[in-house]
């Protein structure tokens, strides 16, 4: 069941198996591969916005659909399916489990995502990840909103099958002898973000289908012109999608709390604040919601509730970076890739939510709103946090999945250049924002203050963290090949205990 | 267990400091979102892909606003098709145009000069260049004569509407701010140096038809423009000044919208 990549075995048979290890390494090939794809769309918007003008794209309508594009397939074709396959892959050795509950349904959840992705890029709509009506009814092309609206419906049923399978076996399946308190923290994010996703994920896609019917014409659930209320729609859109963010956070939060106290040589700080983070977190996460639309009209009192919904979340997330600093402290630490990263990504994560408590107190919303801040900020958690911690825990996993070691050294510059590009990005957008650069535009006035040169420079920072996966993927298909044997037992040299390698249960 | 006292007092230095912006931020707010009773009401119209404003008097422009020193004005925010977002980033002003809804904002601005206003929630094509300027017009005498200049200095706008004979008949279709849709007809017009051309909207939307190649040609409108061209409205191109040549034009509320005038 380890080792997958070592025992050579005909592709079909990995295609075609339902072996929990086999179909969290589909998984995480497709995610990674999705993040190759979404990372050249965003290296090429970033490069339109290099100058004033358009050089590179034939009108705005192409960066439109570049960016909508992008940001579909980062959330729900990387960051979605990567934590996905890594629960697929330690869940049910965390457990001790003979594989998933329901092997067959696990690799129906998956095979949906490559009909869901092929349908979003065949489409390639122009919609903006978040299709707000009236303009994805009334004004977006087909059949691209179309294809849109069915991939991320065939992609939110994936992930519904997968949070059921993943309760069941962590509920159900869980060894006797182990206590759910006991169980390792990965394993109580997966659960949160299981439980999260089957709350939050069909509220969108009951508005899916309000959208489609919308855009036939037959219903006008979101179209004013039939008497029907556009802001409706952000209401279900974001009562899935902020808690969404926290289905995105969460299984990296679980990675960090396997990493840290490894790499640290200490224990963890301690368990149970961490699972009281996790819980509160995926309660608060639902209460926060329309703090995404304090713009559109709201009144008074709703913003107020909202806002306080929004702070209440940063408590618990506080608890796990203390929990994670209070862990590393005095610990001889080892800054091995995975070390690198989960570091980085603790650091971008305290920034991020700075940035996020500024984005929710009320008069300073009206500066940050649908501005570049916003998208440094919200960057900065799935880049910065979510995505480097993935990226920490590829390595980690890469003497598990493989048996060899990565190259360290390139690992290293990995991190380097993608912590400085990252940084270059994002804090540089954050900075626009407060310029006053709207986000979603093609095109910009290089004559006001400030613009062209910060713009130039998160596009600089973009090519730089973007060179900096080139190298990963380089180093992983190598290293995979005619890497060095790990030892498997601590292929880290750290002393600490890895994954267990003794079990092994047949594929069937 | 024993060393959880200091994570008590950790989170409840974080509790307090969010307490503080909180309160803090509510207050503010309050304070903030509060309108007061003397403002003057103007009507701003977000449409694809250009800011409409009515003023109380029934006065209206397009492109641009014009507003007093020292008053409150109240910004009553509609949209004729999907969602915009009404902008002065350099005044923090800052509030959704939804259609079916009347959102307001309010704002009394406090320094003259020329400021940009933006629609920054994105709504298609246009979003990028979904702008108009406002010029916020001085109180005191003195401040008025530099105002002045600072207005001289805005290119004149002033729409040419159709006057004497018609020329040479240039015809917008209907349906033509549908990207790919057939837009000017004809798509190439041949005029002799003096002629003036007419041109006649029958779309139902407004246009304009303006020289360049598009939003990023650095010499747009520098030959001509009719500016906005309301539905069913018709306005002239001179083309007295013109020397003998090809000008491509486009529509700058469609850039999409492109033809080209030859000056024999």
């Amino acid at each position: 069941m380890v080792l997958e990549v070592k025992q050579p075995r005909p592709m079909w048979e990995i295609l075609f198996s339902t072996h929990h290890t086999d179909i969290g390494l589909l998984y995480m090939i497709t995610s990674i591969t999705a993040l190759m794809m979404g990372g050249a769309l965003a290296l090429a918007l970033r490069a339109e916005l290099f100058l004033p003008g358009l050089q590179i794209m034939p009108d705005p309508t192409s960066f439109n659909r570049f960016f909508t594009v992008h940001g579909t397939t980062m959330l729900f074709l990387w960051a979605i399916p990567f934590a996905a396959g890594v629960g697929n892959y330690l869940i049910p050795l965390m457990v001790r489990y003979k594989d998933m509950a329901w092997p067959k349904l696990n690799a129906v959840a998956f095979w949906m995502i490559p009909v869901g992705a092929a349908l979003v890029w065949l489409g390639f709509s122009d919609t903006g990840w978040t299709a707000y009506p009236p303009y994805s009814i009334i004004r977006a092309p087909g059949p691209a909103a179309e294809m849109w609206i069915f991939g991320l419906k065939i992609l939110g049923i994936s992930s519904i099958l997968g949070s059921i399978n993943f309760i069941v076996t962590i509920l159900k399946c869980r060894h006797p002898d182990l206590s759910i308190m006991k169980m390792s923290l990965f394993a109580w994010s997966i659960l949160s973000i299981s439980f999260m996703t089957i709350v939050a994920v069909p509220t969108f896609a009951a508005s899916l289908i309000m959208l489609y019917t919308d855009r036939l014409g037959i219903s006008g659930f979101f179209n004013p012109a039939m008497g029907g209320d556009p802001i409706a729609y952000q209401h279900l859109f974001w009562f899935t999608f902020h808690p969404e963010v926290y289905i995105f956070l969460l299984p990296a939060v679980g990675m960090l709390y396997e990493i840290i106290p490894k790499f640290s040589r200490k224990p963890l700080f301690s368990y149970q604040s961490g699972v009281a983070a996790f819980v509160l977190l995926a309660l608060i996460g639902f209460a926060s919601w329309a703090h995404h639309m304090f713009a559109t009209g709201m009144s008074f009192t709703e913003k107020t509730v909202f806002m306080v919904g929004t702070l209440a979340a940063v408590p618990a997330s506080s608890m796990h970076v203390f929990n994670w600093i209070a862990t590393m402290w005095g610990g001889r630490i080892k800054f091995g890739a995975p070390m690198l990263f989960g570091v980085g990504g603790i650091m971008l994560f305290f920034a991020s939510g700075a940035g996020g408590v500024v984005n929710t107190a009320l008069p300073l919303d009206f500066i940050t709103h649908d501005s570049y801040w916003v998208v440094g900020h919200f960057h900065l958690i799935l880049m910065g946090t979510v995505s480097l911690t993935f990226t920490g825990f590829i390595y980690y996993l890469f003497p598990l999945i493989t048996g060899r070691m990565y190259n360290e050294r390139a690992a290293q510059v990995h991190f380097v250049l993608a912590f400085v590009g990252v940084i270059f990005v994002f804090m540089t957008q954050h900075l626009l924002g407060l310029h006053g650069m709207p986000r979603r535009i093609a095109d910009y006035d290089g004559t006001i203050p400030g613009w062209l040169i910060m713009n130039q420079i998160a596009t600089i920072g973009a090519w730089v963290a973007g060179l900096s996966y080139v190298i990963m993927l380089v180093n992983l298909i190598k290293s995979a090949g005619s890497g060095k044997e790990a030892d498997v037992k601590d292929p880290f040299q750290i002393g600490e205990e890895y994954y267990d390698y003794t079990r092994r249960e047949p594929h069937h | 267990m024993g060393h959880a006292t200091i994570e008590w007092v950790y989170v409840g230095v974080v509790i307090a400091l969010l307490t503080w912006v909180g309160a803090e931020s509510w207050n503010v707010e309050r304070l903030v979102e509060h309108v007061p009773a003397e403002a003057e009401t103007i009507k701003v119209i977000g449409q694809q892909w250009f800011w409409t404003f009515e003023h109380e008097d029934g006065k209206k422009e397009t492109g641009q606003l014009h507003v007093k020193q020292g008053v409150p004005y109240k910004f009553e925010l509609v949209s004729k098709d999907v969602i915009h977002d009404f902008n002065v980033p350099d005044y923090t002003i800052l509030m959704d145009a939804v259609p079916g809804r009347v959102n307001v904002v309010w704002n009394l601005f406090d320094q003259p000069g020329e400021f940009r206003i933006q629609c920054r929630e994105y709504c298609g094509f246009g979003h990028s260049t979904m702008k108009a300027k406002l010029f916020v017009e001085p109180q005191t005498a003195e401040a008025a004569a530099e105002g002045q200049n600072a207005t001289a200095q805005a290119p004149a706008q002033a729409p040419v509407q159709s006057a004497g004979p018609p020329g040479m008949p240039l015809t917008i279709l209907e349906g033509a701010s549908v990207q790919g849709s057939p837009d000017f007809d004809p798509d190439t017009i041949t005029v002799k140096k003096g002629d003036k051309i007419t041109v006649t909207n029958k779309d139902t939307l407004p246009h304009t038809v303006t020289s360049g190649t598009g939003p990023t040609d650095p010499n747009n409108a520098k030959q001509f423009d009719t500016s906005i061209i309301e539905a069913g409205a018709t306005a002239d191109i001179q083309t007295t000044n013109l020397n003998p040549g090809q000008y491509p034009f486009y529509c700058t509320v469609h850039p999409y919208m492109t033809g080209k005038l030859i000056v024999q």
